[in-house]
């Protein structure tokens, strides 16, 4: 599904990612773990075909990213759900246009948005959210916001930027929790953290990450 | 449906960058009347120049042994010339007649006999009207035996001529300025109002949207945009020609609201650079948006 094979990233400040080579089958769950700054991020925007590599291959599903066409980048990020860092909430809309929204791109009709919205609003604790703002939200629930917008199309892959990094243990907990549940249910995910804590209360594949180089690519 | 989305999207857009629509609706309407105005007023320019000319035209005098049948051949030889487009046959009683409405006096009754010749009244098609084409014509005109003289106020003419040349000239780079002046304010002002909406380009090209479905609201917005730019100048142009009537200040041979041409024209004027400008710059955006 995710196939990396020697891959190098290279940004004018230096070296992002060296000589990366992994692969992600259908239905796993895999921590990305590693420090700030050690491309965990890079990786996941590789993925995203938001970055492409200087050398080596990025395959996703079957697109080459070396050779991806633009209109293809939109059909990949159809079947992927990225939970940014900084969420990317469209401040003047509400919280059912934030999450709708990948619906509407696809033309899905009123009802069948409206449906869905909802159904994963329930599913997290948002219904009484739905016509707030961003702003009027606490942090943890702009993320369950951005949470909700990345599995609305049922993806086959999800990617979570640090999605616990700025929530209460409780918040982090009903995340996390969602998140295996989207997994049980098919979904492989990538989950980059750099909190330990995570991966011994759900153990999974743990892909090590240090300054750009995999350092340690094992399951538990 | 994505055409649904497109629509509300569109729609939706205005409503949420409100200020930057308005400031772009404001300065293509500013751009859009003045483009208007300048056409309406060289056309109404043209128009007085164009009666005026008219008065000018040639007059063909016969001498007055002309027979009818010498009369048929001058007339058929008018006619047929290259350029002309109307011509009148005026007879001696017609002359008199006109002498008479013109000076008050009857012409007979202060001579026995009618001394006014008959004439032909030719009047050139707009393409043939140069003192050297009308010089020509009255050079062959005046060698037919029955003719007997050609007038043809030529100074008058040289001069209404030369006036339309500058007025043609200094309309083409007015409105020729007017319009490159247009097209840059309101590129900046569309360019702008789409920076406003970066967030959102970003934010749906990476949620999955195509190309396509970024572009398409946008460019309906910008539809939309020149539509009412086009509405609001031609109201304000309407209103002027109005104002300017109701107060006696001029009166207009040509008004905007009797030119159905002109409104769609300056419709579709200021939808096609609105829709292609926020067009350009949304292409320009989505270079720096993977």
């Amino acid at each position: 599904m995710i196939h990396f094979d020697k891959v190098h990233l290279r940004f004018d400040t230096g070296i992002s990612l060296r000589d990366l080579s992994f692969d992600i089958q259908k239905n796993e769950f895999v921590y990305l773990f590693g420090p700030s700054g050690s491309g965990k991020s890079s990786v996941l925007n590789l993925i995203y075909m938001d970055l492409f590599p200087n050398d080596g291959d990025v395959k996703i599903f079957d697109y080459n990213s070396s050779a991806v066409k633009r209109r293809d980048i939109a059909n990949v990020r159809q079947k992927i759900g990225m939970i940014f860092q900084d969420f990317k909430l469209l401040a003047d809309r509400d919280v059912f246009s934030n999450i709708s929204l990948p619906l509407e791109l696809q033309g899905f009709k009123s009802n069948a948005v409206k449906s869905k919205v909802v159904r994963q609003a329930d599913a997290l604790g948002l219904r009484s959210r739905l016509t707030h703002y961003p702003s009027e939200l606490s942090v943890g629930e702009q993320q369950k916001v951005a949470l909700a917008r990345s599995m609305i199309l049922s993806p086959d892959i999800l990617l979570a930027d640090e999605p616990t990094a700025h929530l209460d243990e409780k918040s982090t907990a009903d995340v996390l929790d969602w998140i295996w549940k989207v997994h049980e249910a098919g979904t492989s995910v990538l989950f980059a953290t750099h909190n330990e804590q995570l991966l011994k209360q759900n153990p999974a594949r743990k892909i090590t990450l240090s300054a750009g180089e995999i350092v340690e690519d094992r399951s538990f | 449906m994505k055409l649904g989305y497109i629509i509300r999207e569109g729609i939706i857009g205005i409503r949420r960058s409100r200020m930057p629509f308005m400031i772009s609706v404001f300065s293509l309407t500013v751009a859009l009347a003045l483009v208007g105005i300048g056409t309406l007023a060289v056309d109404n320019g043209l128009q007085y120049i164009g009666d005026l000319q008219a008065d000018y035209d040639l007059e063909v005098f016969l001498e007055n042994e002309t027979n009818t049948i010498q009369k048929r051949e001058i007339a058929k030889i008018i006619s047929e010339y290259p350029g002309v487009f109307r011509m009148d046959y005026l007879s001696k009683e017609d002359a008199a007649a006109l002498y008479n409405a013109e000076f008050g006096e009857d012409v007979l009754s202060l001579l026995d006999d009618n001394p006014l010749p008959s004439s032909f009244r030719v009047t050139f098609s707009e393409d043939y009207r140069s003192a050297l084409y009308i010089q020509s014509f009255i050079q062959s005109i005046a060698l037919l035996d029955a003719v007997d003289e050609v007038m043809f106020k030529k100074d008058l003419f040289d001069r209404v001529q030369g006036i339309l040349k500058s007025i043609y000239a200094l309309a083409a780079a007015a409105i020729f300025l007017i319009i490159l002046s247009t097209v840059f304010l309101t590129a900046n002002n569309l360019r702008l109002m789409i920076l406003a909406r970066y967030e959102f380009i970003e934010t749906v090209r990476l949620l999955g949207a195509s190309d396509f479905m970024v572009k398409a609201p946008i460019f309906l917005e910008g539809g939309i945009l020149g539509f009412i730019g086009g509405i609001i100048a031609v109201l304000i142009i309407a209103g002027l020609e109005t104002a300017l009537e109701t107060y006696h200040i001029i009166d207009l041979p040509v008004r905007i609201l009797h030119h159905p041409e002109v409104i769609i024209g300056m419709l579709l004027f200021g939808m096609s650079l609105s829709a292609l400008g926020v067009l350009k710059a949304v292409r320009r955006m989505l270079r720096f948006v993977s």
